[in-house]
């Protein structure tokens, strides 16, 4: 008796935590497809924001900032990743702590103390160079930087699981050190990696603080948009945006989810 | 054999009964091996390989048969080039093949894992080999057609790895090696994953597989049941060193030293206290020895094999007769063991089950048994 | 004979050191020259004087730390040490609130069916995959003067008349632990999926009362995944700049932003930095009191990151 209710409790608990959740992100839903420009009151059915974020130059350009960094930042990543996961497993015998503080410091510094390091750094170096100008070069680095260690966990965890032998397997069936990657290494991390991509792409396309810092004057994305919009005032076509961006989001992940889980036998 | 047959798993024919004419696709150009002062030492002081001379004869069904740690996997692993010797040379078919990789030897692994590509369907993964050399399609297709009626698994080329059982994933393991036509298969405990069924009668088809292509086969095993069934020649290891070497007869009824004779499943070793040209001083007291066992070392163990020892009856002239009292009977069927306690020391007796009269435990009995069967065992 | 073989070891060893080298140097090379050269730079600018125009100079000085600690030009005023404190105390409380929320939510989930159980996890994970700025601006049209939520809390006097519920200390708490819940009910769970049933009947047995029971056989078990979920929740609060700077106001101002400040508008540098310090040491040295306390509990490599 008691532990029914205590069930029923948990679950009316589970319930109301749920609308907590999606409740802010419904609300930016909501109202992106309201008539009037009220934050408050939904007034009737209209796609006028979307329509007006296909008008804002600023809006497209922040749009394909985005994208270009996330494709860009998530390929380089991808390549270095791979290679420092593949030799982490290659050599997990040796002493590679050094190399796992390297790997966990993206992971363990706080956002902004990222975000303000890379820009110091990245202004110091073009005060006195000329080189490393604040854009979408800068941020590409800052954004493969905070990359590399999620790819590299993802392929040395695939390889880590796979049968050690395997790799005997394949030399002992006269695979040159070529072909051993071409026809074993790749065919067998590919789910790996095609899972690491889409995560990078979603980080990448999550990220405001660590862009905000190392950005230029022409190279904002659509969180930089967003934010200096925000800051000037809540208006209705960001709702627009944002729920735009959070559909893209939920189909990166779901992908990245997908193939994750069928990569594991 | 200790292994009965049971109902096999997998429905086969006996390639040899087989009336067809053999096909010729395989060559059998088997090679011989020779290791010579092979050394292999890991970190400081782990010494698997010290110093291992050895000769495997081509066409051979060798086995390498030791405890857990005792080097013959690191052997078999530099035999397929995946370990690199410290020290020493390892010829194959007369040529120097020490600093020559893996995917350049002309050497098959079974894995004892199997180590089936994950990635690929069973053709692919019986195809691996031959399409890493660069043979062409065609080739390939023929290739592993043959080899899939071959072991009788033709019907399985389709699926994926995961979709087989342990006795199929070790079949498509042996064919993928097979199918490159090697001049050496190495055989890292292919069948300790199996269960005790499945692996008598893989037993036995191992066998007649190598005996029908002629290859030479370097398998590596703990189970001295299992290697003395199988083997042409068995090489016992210890301590990264080879102790000794010989056909399975000569390795479990002269073994060489207590080593050998304790791991071929021997129990009744007694220390010598004293010895003379025709008899040994051991805790069952004086035994009578051919004169042609005489060893040059006085010290030692004297082995009985317990199958070589009379229960009860008339004591033949000449033979050894000793006196104990029945304190174990284990009835296996076929046979019957008798631990017998001789002046405080164990006996263990093994007798035909012929429907003889069984003695009961706390029976008095004597045993006999001929100079002849006694052997000296250096320590 | 021998010496050959030592050669031939010895260009082994070589060729794989070559081959670590090649393998795991772009990256490491990347992130050394992208994030640790950094971090070094920013610890030297805190030890510099701030200049005119808001970049760093030479003399080495402790100036950047004096001023952290609140003293300016016109002698010392409180408003950096209050930053402080509210960081502190944002991280406490938002903390500690996280736990109230994800301790049953984690508990509920494995008493549901198995099947369920992943989507689950993933419906709770789901919302933080969007991105911050959007989540928090969600929080903002959610809690603006005139929505429901803030009508309802004037009519109980909680704030004034035409007034949101935002900006406000309040609505930078609610952020933070909206923005940190699915990461204490991972690991939670993680916890929660490994409990040892038997412990707990047993304890069912010895102590008559449920609390007792729970006390003595359940929350131990957990506490290796709360200790995690710590780690994830507390450590980035401390540092959160986007919540406070969109929820929080000028009252509402935590280290993060302080930070920030003196790399945006106020351009201070060395000021920057020092908070930049601060924030690093609060970090390290609570994964290091983690871990110390991970590994007293035993099994303490539960922090998934």
């Amino acid at each position: 008796m008691k532990k029914r209710t205590l069930q029923r409790g948990l679950s009316t608990f589970w319930w109301v935590t749920i609308v907590f959740l999606y409740l802010p992100l419904l609300v930016v839903m909501l109202f992106s497809f309201n008539a009037s420009n009220s934050a408050a009151n939904f007034t009737g059915f209209s796609l006028r924001w979307y329509e007006r974020l296909l008008g804002n130059e600023q809006i497209i350009s922040a749009f394909w900032n985005s994208l270009v960094l996330a494709i860009v930042s998530s390929v380089m990543a991808l390549v270095i990743g791979c290679l420092i996961g593949y030799g982490m497993y290659r050599h997990r015998h040796r002493k590679l702590g050094w190399l796992i503080v390297l790997i966990y410091l993206p992971i363990v510094l706080p956002d902004i103390v990222f975000g303000i390091s890379e820009m110091a750094f990245f202004v110091s170096i073009h005060r006195h160079t000329g080189l490393l100008q604040p854009g979408l070069g800068t941020m590409i680095i800052a954004h493969v930087t905070f990359q590399i260690p999620f790819v590299a966990l993802i392929v040395y965890s695939r390889l880590v699981g796979l049968d050690a032998t395997l790799f005997e397997a394949a030399k002992d069936l006269y695979a040159t050190p070529f072909k051993r990657a071409v026809h074993f290494l790749m065919p067998t991390l590919k789910p790996a990696l095609i899972s690491a991509f889409f995560l990078s792409f979603t980080l990448s396309i999550d990220d405001f603080v660590i862009s905000f810092f190392t950005a230029g004057p022409e190279s904002a994305t659509l969180p930089i948009y967003i934010w200096g919009a925000i800051k000037k005032g809540v208006s209705p076509e960001i709702n627009a945006i944002a729920t735009l961006m959070i559909g893209a989001v939920a189909i990166a992940a779901v992908l990245s989810l997908m193939f994750n889980r069928k990569g594991r036998y | 054999m200790t292994n009965p047959m049971p109902a096999p798993e997998v429905e086969y024919s006996d390639p040899l009964d087989d009336t067809r004419e053999r096909d010729d696709a395989m060559p059998r150009e088997a090679s011989s091996i020779e290791l010579k002062g092979l050394r292999k030492q890991f970190g400081k002081d782990m010494v698997a390989l010290d110093g291992v001379d050895l000769t495997i004869e081509a066409g051979e069904f060798f086995t390498l048969l030791g405890p857990s740690g005792c080097g013959k996997t690191t052997l078999l692993r530099i035999l397929a080039g995946l370990e690199d010797p410290d020290d020493g040379k390892l010829l194959i078919g007369g040529k120097d093949v020490t600093d020559i990789p893996p995917h350049r030897r002309s050497v098959n692994t079974v894995f004892q894992s199997y180590a089936l590509f994950p990635h690929l369907s069973v053709r692919d993964n019986l195809a691996f080999g031959l399409r890493m050399r660069g043979e062409s399609v065609a080739e390939r297709q023929r290739k592993v057609a043959e080899v899939a009626e071959f072991i009788q698994l033709g019907s399985l080329v389709e699926r994926r790895v995961d979709q087989l059982s342990g006795g199929q994933r070790q079949r498509i393991a042996l064919a993928r090696a097979l199918v490159c036509e090697p001049n050496v298969l190495l055989l890292d405990e292919p069948l300790s994953a199996l269960d005790a069924g499945l692996r008598g009668q893989l037993q036995v088809e191992l066998q007649r597989i190598q005996k029908r292509l002629g290859m030479t086969f370097v398998f590596v095993t703990h189970d001295q049941d299992e290697a003395m069934v199988m083997s042409d020649r068995i090489a016992v290891l210890d301590s990264g060193i080879i102790q000794q070497v010989g056909t399975p007869s000569e390795v479990y009824e002269h073994p060489v030293n207590a080593f050998v004779a304790r791991f071929m499943g021997h129990d009744n070793l007694f220390a010598i206290q004293r010895s003379a040209d025709n008899w040994v001083d051991t805790d069952l007291g004086r035994l009578q020895l051919d004169a042609a066992q005489q060893r040059a070392e006085q010290q030692g163990w004297l082995l009985i094999r317990p199958e070589t020892l009379e229960l009860g009856g008339e004591v033949p002239p000449g033979y050894n007769r000793l006196e104990g009292i029945v304190k174990e009977r284990l009835y296996r069927g076929s046979r019957i063991e008798y631990r017998l306690e001789i002046n405080g020391v164990n006996l263990m007796v093994v007798t035909s089950n012929l429907g003889q009269r069984l003695h009961a435990v706390g029976d008095k009995v004597t045993v006999s048994v001929c100079p002849e069967d006694l052997v000296r065992v250096a320590a | 004979m021998a010496d050959m073989s030592l050669v031939v070891r010895g260009r082994a060893v070589v060729s794989e050191t070559r081959h670590l080298l090649f393998s795991v140097m772009p990256g490491a090379v990347w992130i050394i020259v992208f994030l640790v050269l950094p971090s070094v730079y920013l610890m030297a600018v805190a030890f510099m004087t701030n200049g005119p125009y808001g970049q760093p100079q030479m003399p080495l000085s402790l100036e950047s730390f004096r001023q952290l600690a609140g003293f300016g030009f016109l002698g010392w005023s409180p408003g950096n040490l209050y930053t402080l404190l509210r960081s502190l105390w944002q991280t406490l409380l938002s903390t500690v609130l996280v736990v109230i929320v994800a301790y049953p939510i984690a508990y509920y989930i494995t008493t549901c069916r198995e099947k369920w159980r992943p989507i689950m996890l993933l419906v709770v994970v789901v919302p933080s995959w969007t991105n911050q700025v959007i989540r928090t601006f969600g929080w903002m049209n959610l809690l603006a003067p005139g929505t429901p939520l803030s009508d309802a809390a004037q009519a109980l006097g909680l704030i004034a008349p035409n007034m949101g519920l935002y900006p406000s200390n309040f609505a930078v708490t609610l952020g933070l632990v909206y923005n940190f819940l699915p990461f204490m009910v991972l690991p939670l769970y993680a916890a929660f999926e490994k409990l040892d049933t038997a412990q707990v009947q047993a304890a069912q047995d010895l102590y008559a009362s449920p609390v007792r029971a729970f006390w003595h056989a359940v929350f131990p078990q957990t506490l290796p995944g709360l200790l995690a979920g710590t780690v994830l929740v507390a450590i980035p609060a401390f540092g959160m700049y986007v919540i406070p700077e969109l929820l929080g106001g000028g009252k509402g101002m935590m280290l993060g932003n302080l930070v920030a400040n003196q790399f945006a508008g106020s351009a201070n540098w060395p000021l920057g930095a020092a908070g930049a310090i601060l924030m690093l040491i609060a970090t390290f040295a609570g994964l290091f009191a983690m871990r110390r306390i991970g590994k007293r509990l035993g099994g303490g490599e539960e922090v998934v990151i």
